[in-house]
């Protein structure tokens, strides 16, 4: 694939016309970040739809990469149906409350439970993979104050505590997370669905994201967790276990670099960003004249303004 | 570098003799829980009789000065008042006050975003600031929130969490927090030197976790008022005017009181009634880094009544 030069540094190059011809013809699947990407909030980035249409139309696998924990890949499905990309199963969808959930089938012994800090999506995760959870939703305490959290009861069967998006997340929460990890040690799993500091809401404000909630269990516990989410390389690892997927022919479309971008170089794949999410150009610059390693790591081989401007190259 | 040393016999004759004042931190080194560490209130009295200072320096930010008073005085100290007690809920609201109110500012300081309890925002509101209140409406309507401050809210919510990232989009506020004390386990009962801990009943502290969510959430830095840093040093001399060379450091965590001794100019002790172990002193003396060296005590002690005898009769 003449997507890169093996070895030498990626030049985050406009991806159009003959060279969007090659790199598009070349790949076999394409793994795509949701928002900032096909989506910003409800509304489909224009051309979105169209574009992923002739991608399935000529053949190419695509699937879907996400560090959101709030949502299942069901409903992931259906938000795709309900805005006009190409019909997906589940098993397309890769986001980090499923893959978490199975790490956990994986990672846990057969019975053992997770205290879980997360939403509902996070809980139907597990209940799907058969991992017994306890945990989503505000606390339920024996009563108001700290002494009275001592005698909050701890499930023997709990060996993992999972960190997701919790819009419940409290000092008792996390005094009962706290609880279960001292009580484990190293035989308790600390786990983690992503490090996204904050997510983007519609209008330009944000809110919180699940790296803070992660941070502070970590800082409590004096540990790290292991982090399912991009740029780690569990999910991609996820994507390989379900479909046959050849990294050299393998294209990751995202908006962030220090999630998507990071992750497809660090697999192999041909990294394309896309300026309709959090990314400027301005900053891949700047990490393009850096001499620190770590910051070329998060340069793109490709970029485009939206992904409909792939549009042309996927014409008959 | 220090060489943490047992203190006993003419040694500590010697380097009590010599000392004008002692800073103690609290919990660990005076009481655990609701017990005074045995002996401790007795060391304090011989203190007093012997005309050396004794001043108070603790990194909870739970309680005002004036419920730690009480305290004192609940687990049996006798003669400990309010001005001698510098915590770091009071000392961040003079920090505060400091920044925001001090060097002639006319515009009225602006409002303070506390995550704590009923103790810290009462030592803001003493310290003459004025609070935001919770579910407030969106900044910038009322009088602009010119810090936020976190210390120990175990009220804490995602809600707050997401308010206190709102007011410090504005680059001009501020984030403080009152310590860095990440967690510990509360225990009932003291540590007994080489006996295994009591088993933990419930994490306390958090201070630490809670500001790294939200410096996570903001991208910024806080500034922490509590030890290792030394900003309750220049509290204490400022009311007091103590003298460094003069005045010894007591406390029990390596990595808060022993480096905010170091970081001062103090000689320090630790004592073994709390958290850190003779064996990590130990460890850090033995280690190549020049940070680990700065955590290891002048003395220790497995106790501080074992002071008591280095004090005249």
């Amino acid at each position: 694939m003449a997507a890169m030069a093996a070895g030498g540094p990626r030049r985050c190059r406009r991806l159009e016309a003959e060279a969007a011809r090659a790199v598009l013809g070349a790949a076999d699947t394409l793994l795509f970040d949701c928002d900032g990407v096909l989506w910003r909030g409800e509304a489909a980035v224009g051309g979105a739809a169209a574009a992923l249409g002739r991608l399935a139309a000529a053949g190419k696998r695509l699937c879907y990469v996400t560090n959101n924990s709030s949502r299942t890949r069901a409903a992931y499905t259906e938000k795709l149906r309900r805005l006009g990309f190409p019909p997906a199963e589940p098993r397309h969808v890769f986001g980090s409350a499923y893959c978490a959930a199975r790490y956990l089938r994986q990672a846990l012994p057969p019975g053992a439970a997770a205290y879980v800090l997360g939403s509902p999506a996070l809980a139907a995760e597990l209940e799907a993979v058969g991992v017994p959870h306890l945990g989503p939703g505000p606390a339920a305490l024996p009563g108001p104050a700290p002494a009275d959290w001592a005698q909050a009861p701890l499930d023997p069967a709990v060996r993992a505590v999972l960190v997701g998006f919790d819009e419940h997340f409290s000092y008792a929460k996390l005094c009962q997370a706290l609880r279960y990890l001292l009580r484990g040690g190293p035989d308790c799993l600390l786990v983690g669905t992503n490090r996204d500091h904050r997510l983007p809401l519609e209008g330009g404000t944000a809110i919180p994201g699940t790296g803070c909630l992660v941070k502070a269990v970590e800082t409590a516990a004096q540990r790290e967790a292991f982090i399912v989410g991009k740029p780690n390389r569990y999910m991609f690892d996820c994507v390989v276990s379900e479909f046959n997927i050849d990294p050299a022919r393998t294209i990751m479309v995202g908006d962030r670099l220090d999630t998507d971008i990071l992750m497809g170089n660090s697999c192999g794949l041909t990294t394309l960003l896309t300026l309709t999410g959090v990314t400027t150009l301005d900053e891949v610059k700047g990490h393009q004249e850096s001499d620190c390693p770590a910051r070329q790591s998060l340069v793109p081989d490709y970029y485009v303004d939206s992904i409909a401007d792939l549009l042309p190259a996927l014409g008959d | 570098m220090a060489s943490c040393r047992r203190l006993s016999g003419a040694g500590l004759r010697e380097v009590l003799g010599s000392a004008q004042g002692l800073l103690f931190d609290c919990d660990g080194v005076l009481w655990a829980g609701e017990r005074a560490v045995p002996g401790a209130p007795e060391l304090l009295e011989r203190l007093r009789r012997s005309g050396k200072a004794a001043l108070f320096v603790s990194n909870n930010s739970r309680r005002s000065v004036a419920e730690l008073e009480r305290r004192f005085s609940r687990l049996g100290f006798r003669g400990v008042r309010a001005e001698h007690v510098f915590s770091s809920a009071l000392c961040s609201a003079l920090f505060l006050r400091q920044r925001l109110l001090g060097g002639g500012g006319g515009n009225g300081g602006g409002r303070v975003f506390v995550l704590g309890g009923e103790g810290l925002r009462g030592e803001v509101r003493d310290a003459g600031l004025r609070l935001a209140g919770e579910g407030e409406p969106a900044p910038g309507a009322a009088e602009p929130v010119r810090a936020v401050l976190v210390g120990y809210d175990d009220q804490f919510t995602f809600a707050k969490l997401a308010q206190a990232c709102g007011y410090l989009r504005d680059p001009q506020c501020l984030l403080v927090a009152t310590d860095p004390d990440p967690w510990h386990p509360l225990s009932d009962g003291q540590r007994t030197p080489g006996e295994p801990a009591p088993p933990p009943l419930l994490p306390r502290g958090g201070t630490g976790s809670l500001t790294a969510a939200v410096e996570t959430a903001s991208g910024r830095k806080a500034l922490v008022v509590g030890k290792p840093n030394t900003y309750m040093f220049d509290c204490i001399v400022e009311r007091f005017g103590v003298d460094p060379s003069r005045t010894l450091m007591v406390g029990d965590r390596l990595e808060t009181d022993i480096l905010f001794g170091k970081n001062c100019g103090l000689s320090t002790i630790l004592t073994l009634t709390g958290v850190s172990r003779l064996e990590e002193a130990q460890a850090y003396m033995a280690s190549d880094s020049a940070a680990a060296k700065d955590l290891v005590p002048n003395y220790y002690v497995d106790s501080i009544a074992d002071l008591i005898p280095g004090l005249d009769e």
